[in-house]
């Protein structure tokens, strides 16, 4: 089974590259050859692309919602996920995305999406590497928790 | 003073928020989009390595990476007082023209297409791709995916990643083509140029044999009578990569040509308090309020204000179509907002046929390809992203670090008819404070055309499109709330 594990978001713009913080810190602990593990500042169309030939995607990124509390982390199934967020306003939605696609007959989308998402209140607009503290706070357990969603299928050690 | 606010824009995404306010009488007196503009680029760059600057920069936007990514390798080009190698050039402009037919693929079908292929009457949830295929047939679906993907890798095979280029050098390139990348982008080119025709016979037969949708561009919501502002090369042919930036007025005749290092001399930028937007204006006409016509500075850029400011394309397939443009919408200068979806079309025939010819240039496999770098000093340079003029501009200490760094992106150069064309927009469905559903719809028309570019955000959810209108009354109070998805 081949996995991918992405971090979506900009590192350049604070809490919303948090995703690519947790990918960085994944890719000390993961050697697997059935795991890819990279980073992307994109949305949408060009999101779903990176993802094609995967049988499982994990996409670790920032998301804003009115629930939860900054810095809570959470596992959402794509499903549940129905965001018209493409990190891209000159594009469509993940969600979108995957709809085209299928309808094509694209058939190479993985099985499994799952998102983990660090939630925040406030869309970062200015620039800056660092993180916020309650987020930083945030990505060892958004490291956590993406470890667990691959122990479940792959035997690896870790 | 009544204010109707829209929040946030369905399909932007950033914090795009509309305002718009009422006179006593409920008519429509201003309309004003809020982009929360990325703060603290200047002080962000300070200190570091100028070099790193394109692949920094690419990274400001997930939408225009290699614009920026030009943008700035040019400006490092002035500022260490080095000329690239023709060879270097001609790969630099093969992968701009690789960005430009996925990006102006995505936005006709994806984003601003759907309301005229599926009609601007179509329920919002047909209005989207899904909708376009429906009407067009699953095939062309898949050749929209498929010549999206072609813009892609032909910028990836150039650039190392589509989404993060890594090869533009100050004095160069870092990479060459090899004999077989030339044969794949050759063949993929072919097949762009073909698919780009056939996107300008699906705009004929759908949106201009049906008079409803002409007359709709032609209506006078939709008229703005700017000037406009694009690059262009020694013929004054559209260009996207280098050349001079050309102005001209409302009658398509030229005002200003200049070399971009003089940009300051030609355009100054109006500040307002409830934006951090920035609104250039032209300096020799000056700013005289969000108005239109020549006494008014305001510019437009993106695919109309280019073809309004050139004077054909460089290209025989894309000129013959620039041509039957202006024939058909009545000559330069076209004032339709609405048009810059045709003229975004015509770029796209443009782009692929511009590949083609660099990619059949013998000297697109030299290896010749970087010159070495002078002293470090000052150096501005400038592209035409898929959504109008760009401009970085650096300053370097002596070590070659980044002292001042400053940037003019293609939605600022397009903010102050923006504004207008909202307003435009909202006034002709706003009467006496009765607002329709139609609203939402026609005021984003009216800036969708000019697609404009948004900081990127984070997820939000709930998903769907949520859309709010906030109406206040006299004393400012909320006194109706229009929502869905929310």
């Amino acid at each position: 089974m081949k996995t991918i594990i992405l971090g979506v978001g900009n590192k350049i713009l604070g809490d919303d590259g948090v995703g690519i913080h947790v990918t960085d810190e994944l890719k000390k602990h993961i050697k697997d050859p059935n795991i890819t593990i990279d980073d992307a500042v994109t949305g949408g169309m060009n999101l779903l692309e990176l993802l094609l030939g995967y049988d499982k995607a994990i996409i670790v990124d920032a998301v804003k919602t009115n629930e939860g509390e900054v810095g809570e982390v959470k596992r959402i199934p794509l499903d549940n996920f129905s965001t018209m967020h493409s990190c891209n306003p000159h594009d469509v939605s993940l969600t979108e995305a995957i709809e085209i696609a299928k309808k094509m007959g694209e058939e190479k989308i993985p099985q499994e999406i799952i998102i983990i998402g660090i939630i925040m209140k406030e869309i970062p607009c200015e620039f800056k590497e660092k993180l916020s503290k309650r987020i930083e706070a945030a990505v060892p357990k958004a490291v956590e928790m993406t470890l667990n969603e691959i122990k479940k299928d792959i035997k690896i050690s870790i | 003073m009544k204010t109707i606010t829209i929040d946030p824009i369905t399909r932007l995404e950033g914090h795009g928020k509309i305002s718009i306010f009422l006179d006593g009488k409920g008519d429509v007196e201003n309309a004003y989009l809020q982009i929360p503009e990325l703060r603290g680029f200047e002080r962000f760059a300070q200190g570091r390595r100028a070099e790193d600057m394109p692949q920094i920069t690419s990274r400001i936007c997930g939408v225009c990476p290699v614009a920026h990514h030009f943008a700035a390798t040019k400006a490092l080009d002035a500022a260490f007082n080095v000329d690239p190698p023709s060879a270097a050039k001609k790969l630099r402009e093969l992968m701009y023209s690789g960005y430009y037919i996925y990006d102006h693929i995505l936005h006709f079908y994806f984003l601003g297409g759907p309301d005229f292929v599926v009609g601007p009457d179509a329920p919002a949830a047909k209005r989207n791709v899904l909708g376009v295929i429906e009407k067009a047939g699953l095939e062309i679906g898949k050749e929209v995916i498929k010549h999206r993907a072609y813009g892609q890798k032909i910028t990836a095979i150039l650039g190392g990643k589509a989404t993060h280029p890594v090869c533009g050098l100050p004095g160069g390139v870092s990479k060459g083509l090899n004999k077989d990348e030339v044969k794949d982008i050759k063949d993929m080119t072919k097949s762009c140029i073909n698919f780009a025709q056939f996107s300008l016979k699906l705009f004929n037969d759908i949106v201009l044999q049906n008079k409803v949708y002409v007359d709709l561009i032609l209506s006078d919501p939709y008229q703005l009578k700017t000037y406009n502002m694009g690059l262009v090369d020694k013929n004054n042919k559209t260009n996207f990569y280098d050349g001079k930036i050309r102005v001209t007025d409302q009658q398509g005749k030229e005002k200003v040509k200049f070399d971009v290092k003089d940009y300051t001399k030609y355009v100054a930028e109006h500040v307002e308090e409830w934006s951090y937007i920035k609104f250039p204006y032209l300096k020799s006409v000056g700013w005289n309020g969000f108005k239109d016509g020549k006494d008014s500075g305001i510019y437009r850029v993106g695919p109309l204000g280019r073809l309004n400011a050139s004077e054909g394309m460089a290209t025989p397939l894309a000129d013959k179509e620039y041509k039957k443009m202006f024939e058909t919408l009545g000559g330069k200068a076209i004032n339709s907002t609405l048009a810059f979806h045709w003229a975004r079309l015509i770029e796209l025939l443009y782009a692929t046929e511009r590949a083609m010819e660099l990619v059949n240039d013998p000297e697109i496999t030299s290896t010749k390809i970087r010159n070495p770098v002078g002293e470090p000093g000052e150096g501005i340079g400038v592209t035409e992203a898929a959504r109008g003029t760009l401009i970085h501009h650096y300053k370097l200490d002596k070590k070659g670090l980044i002292d001042k760094a400053n940037l003019i992106v293609a939605t600022t150069n397009n903010s102050g008819a923006i504004n207008m064309s909202i307003r435009d927009a909202a006034m002709g469905i706003i009467k006496k404070g009765k607002v329709n559903d139609g609203l939402l719809n026609m005021v984003e028309m009216a800036f969708r055309a000019y697609d404009p570019c948004f900081a990127c955000a984070t997820h939000t959810l709930p998903g769907g499109m949520p859309l709010e209108v906030n109406i206040y009354d006299n004393n400012k109070k909320l006194y109706k709330t229009m929502r869905q998805n929310l």
